[in-house]
């Protein structure tokens, strides 16, 4: 616990019962980031920066606003709050806010969920600086000359967050994260650029990809798009590789969202307990994995932070309901906030899969697109490797995707046993059959 | 609505914090942070010289003191509020291209000094002197505000439950309607070690809103907004009904669209919002950042023809209130129009500081950043085609089979391939020259340079977008813009329907 942290907020929380809120909940982020950049052989970026930031929500005759400020200088706040209320006043009422029903603080988390490396404070500058350099040199090497230009980096961030509501929640978080990317261009025909990334992020600095290896994948991935282009429109079998499957599942996401539901702006609100995938769709929320990117002991409204099945074997059974979104759908709360959001792997290697499947392609990048989620049509760009009998044959580009949700999941075929770990989105590549890509 | 842009993107509906009822302390037009928080001279001198005391070529402060308030209603009646506060100075070294920075929330000497001293540490060699006297920067007015303090809550209230009446009002169909009003005003004072000092007061403020229509076991949402760098003044009855026949309208015509097929085809742009296309898949590309860097698909193009003659695009930092417009950048530069293709032909980049000292040029003013908390790096403004002599129905007329752009939610380019894409959430099939059934939700890609080679006829009826909260996002940065064209036809882009041609 950060003493001086929890002693602001509970002035912060005083006062505004002093200036006529009824109930308020103040949370208090402090963050520590520093990060290194190079390009051409030197630093390029060098940047520190340590934020802090409070949030409050008011509560005031059944009224409700919520601010956020980053001047904490006391007498400014003490006006910041008065102000708020005053104006909170003049709301119209609104009968479903309040803080949530203390029983549902139960159950805190006591456990360690490892989320603080000791390492932070031992990492010296000129160690982050060789880092870099690694990552660059082996970028450099492995691009050969083909390469226009690498830019590669590593930062680091400490943060601690405080959260206090006035009927009794209280809780305490400190993490730390550590992140190495490397981006490369590269010369292709007719002026092309391709551009290509990797990077790998951890809590723990030990747990981070070898620079080496990061440098060399983001060469051999710009080097993949040498002489990409377009094919003709056809239904074919698409795999989305693990790193961005995320991109597509986040419009599924938005609709089982309770804010989404009752402003009748979702297309699974009516879909519970159906079947709205093939039996091969199993999506997982553990906000409780150890060392998780996604692991948190506790939620938005202070709720404990519980493993929940979303969907299993198909069958959707689980939405995201916040406490204020619970009670105006007259429901049970579940919880506003994901965690890790695991897809369990199969059994087989892309590569394996890929023989298979006949023709195909491999996505690697999305661009652009947008997913509604009051009908769940969506349309997304995709770039990738075409392949034939098991064989990359081409990059592509300028491509495209669309379908609707409700359709699109039925036609999931398999998922890979390569679970991408630098995300709190826990997926592995997956494969969909019979979708139409068009191109020219 | 976003993008996830490694690289460039936009976004039209993004969050919105923006001002409601805060005010600033006092009615202070400039000498704002020296009145308010004791930032003299005397203090701006010691700062930068401790930001340069191991060399560099130039380094700067940039103070902030933003609120941004909204008043939001999801039932009939305003019953949320959400206002924020952001103070701080972000303090930047410059070393050839080479950049050290560091900020503080806290205005006090000592948290200064200490961010300073980050900065610094991109050099390592001898103290670079500070120039003894600071000179107001020339400024100019293109958002005129008709008082420091905002409007009082009342009329602000009335104002979003109206629109929401409006919606309701105007279609049976509507089940839903959210909508909110913002109003921000932004603060800043440039302070330079080569002796420029600029002060400014930005405005912005949007009326939005957001319905869901049902038609037996139809649903669809339509989302609409009016505003730029204004202040209340600007948000009439007339301008609720705007934004509320807009939002209605569009939703009814969901109700009745179908997919288009896919695959590349001839597509027509109308005029305002569709910009979108021009920022992507032009301006990104054009920003001298990544020109200097090489990894720009235009960095060889300079000089070059780049499209037919009847193409010219700017970028304008001077359109009166549009939401893109600065009096100037944020490293103190005057606001600014810069034409980036003549005629045809590619004239110049977007530039800061460090890229205009690259190429031996004058800054563009084009040096912007979100916030005191990260470094600026070239940006756009307001980027359109002028207009053209062909007339907007005999562009329609000309295709066979096509689609009509009217209104685009979001889009993203990959700077170095030149490929950007864009989503359409409302248009319209044009067959035998006529436009018939809508479409919506679809993505369209091209590339760049291709795109703009394919332009072939151009309008003249051009205007902005003026949603009022069209943000570009670039390495982790927000900025304000905004976009426009007139009617446009592009020979060929790939469409992302849904169904192969004749299935």
């Amino acid at each position: 616990m950060n003493k001086q942290m929890n002693k602001l907020c509970r002035w912060v929380l005083d006062t505004a019962k002093k200036a006529g809120a009824k109930e308020a909940k103040v949370s208090l982020g402090k963050s520590r980031f520093v990060e290194i950049q190079y390009r051409d052989k030197r630093p390029d970026v060098i940047k520190e920066a340590t934020t802090l930031q409070m949030g409050i929500d008011l509560f005031v005759n059944g009224r409700y606003s919520s601010q956020s400020t980053s001047d904490l200088r006391k007498d400014s706040l003490k006006e910041f709050i008065a102000e708020a209320v005053s104006t909170t006043k003049l709301l119209s009422e609104d009968p479903h806010r309040s803080l949530p029903d203390p029983k549902y603080y139960k159950g805190q988390i006591e456990t360690d969920l490892k989320l603080m490396d000791a390492a932070i404070d031992k990492l010296t500058p000129e160690q982050k600086h060789s880092i870099v350099k690694a990552a660059e040199n082996a970028a450099l090497s492995a691009g050969g000359d083909k390469v226009v230009s690498v830019e590669a980096g590593f930062n680091d961030n400490f943060s601690e967050s405080v959260m206090l509501t006035s009927n009794g929640f209280s809780g305490y978080g400190k993490s730390t994260d550590f992140a190495a990317v490397v981006s490369v261009n590269i010369r292709d025909e007719d002026n092309r650029r391709p551009m290509a990334y990797d990077y790998a992020e951890s809590h723990f600095y030990n747990k981070l990809a070898n620079p080496e290896v990061i440098g060399k994948n983001a060469a051999n991935k710009a080097l993949a798009k040498l002489g990409a282009k377009k094919i003709d429109t056809a239904a074919m079998p698409i795999i989305i590789e693990n790193r961005n499957v995320h991109r597509i599942i986040d419009g599924l996401f938005e609709a089982l969202d309770g804010r989404n539901i009752y402003r009748k702006q979702s297309f699974l609100a009516d879909k519970k307990d159906q079947k709205i995938a093939s039996d091969k769709f199993a999506l997982i929320d553990d906000p409780l994995i150890l060392e998780g990117l996604g692991t948190r002991p506790y939620d938005g409204d202070g709720f404990p932070a519980k493993k929940r099945t979303i969907i299993e074997a198909g069958v959707l059974k689980d939405f995201y309901i916040d406490w204020y979104y619970s009670r105006k759908l007259n429901c049970e709360p579940t919880s506003g906030s994901t965690g890790n959001m695991i897809i369990p792997p199969g059994t087989r290697s892309v590569d394996d899969i890929m023989k298979d499947l006949g023709k195909g392609i491999l996505i690697t990048d999305f661009l652009g697109g947008n997913s509604n989620p009051t009908t769940g049509d969506f349309s997304v760009g995709i770039f990738g490797q075409y392949f034939e009998g098991g064989k990359i044959v081409h990059p592509v580009c300028e491509m495209n995707i669309a379908d609707n949700h409700l359709k699109f999941w039925h036609k999931l075929s398999e998922c890979a046993n390569d679970p991408w770990l630098y995300s709190s989105w826990r997926t592995p590549s997956m494969v969909f059959s019979d979708i139409v890509v068009s191109g020219v | 609505m976003k993008t996830t842009a490694a690289t460039g993107g936009m976004v039209l509906a993004g969050p919105m914090l923006f001002d409601g009822w805060l005010a600033f302390a006092d009615d202070v037009k400039t000498g704002y942070f020296e009145t308010e928080f004791g930032i003299t001279d005397s203090l701006c001198k010691k700062v930068l010289s401790k930001a340069l005391s191991k060399g560099g070529d130039f380094a700067e402060l940039y103070f902030e003191h933003t609120i941004n308030n909204s008043l939001g209603l999801e039932d009939k009646k305003v019953d949320r509020a959400f206002s924020s506060i952001n103070l701080g100075v972000g303090i930047r070294t410059v070393k050839d291209d080479q950049v050290g920075f560091g900020f503080t929330q806290e205005l006090t000497e000592k948290s200064m000094m200490a961010a300073a001293a980050t900065a610094a540490t991109i050099a390592n060699g001898s103290p670079t002197a500070i120039s003894g006297k600071f000179t107001t920067v020339k400024k100019s007015d293109y958002y005129p505000l008709t008082g420091i303090k905002p409007a009082p809550l009342q009329p602000r209230l009335s104002l979003v439950e109206s629109t929401a009446d409006k919606c309701f009002a105007r279609s049976g169909k509507v089940v839903k309607t959210i909508a909110r009003f913002g109003d921000g005003r932004k603060r800043i004072m440039i302070v330079t070690s080569d002796g420029a000092k600029a002060e400014d007061l930005l405005p912005g403020s949007a009326l939005s809103a957001m319905v869901t229509v049902e038609k037996g076991d139809r649903k669809e949402q339509f989302w609409f907004s009016r505003g730029g760098r204004r202040d209340f003044s600007y948000f009439s009855d007339e301008i609720a009904k705007q934004v509320a026949e807009g939002v209605v309208d569009g939703a009814i015509m969901l109700l009745d669209a179908v997919s288009p097929p896919a695959g590349d085809m001839p597509v027509v742009f109308g005029p305002g919002e569709p910009g979108v296309l021009l920022h992507e898949a032009v301006g990104h590309g054009f920003e001298a950042d990544f020109n200097r860097k090489k990894t720009s698909i235009y960095s060889t193009m300079m000089g070059q023809k780049v499209a037919e003659p009847i193409v010219t695009v700017v970028d304008d930092g001077t359109w009166q209130n549009a939401r893109g417009s600065i009096n100037f950048d944020d490293e103190g530069t005057a606001g600014q129009k810069t034409v980036l293709v003549e005629n045809g032909i590619l004239k110049s980049y977007l530039h800061d500081r460090i890229s205009a000292k690259h190429f031996g040029l004058k800054s563009t003013g084009n040096g912007r950043r979100e916030n005191y908390a990260n470094y600026p790096v070239p940006r756009m403004r307001n980027t359109y085609i002028l207009p053209g002599k062909s007339k907007p129905q005999e562009i329609i007329e000309g295709v066979k089979k096509g689609i009509y752009v009217e209104n685009v939610s979001n889009g993203q380019v990959n700077i170095g391939q030149g490929d950007f894409a864009f989503f359409v959430s409302q248009g319209r099939m044009i067959e035998d020259g006529k436009l018939t059934a809508p479409i919506k939700d679809i993505n369209i890609m091209g590339n760049g340079p291709n795109l703009l080679r394919d332009i072939t006829m151009v309008a003249d009826d051009l205007r902005l977008g003026w949603s009022g909260l069209s943000t570009c996002g670039k390495e982790g940065q927000g900025v304000p813009i905004d976009a426009g064209m007139p009617t446009v036809l592009v020979k060929s882009l790939t469409v992302g329907g849904t169904k192969k041609e004749g299935a």
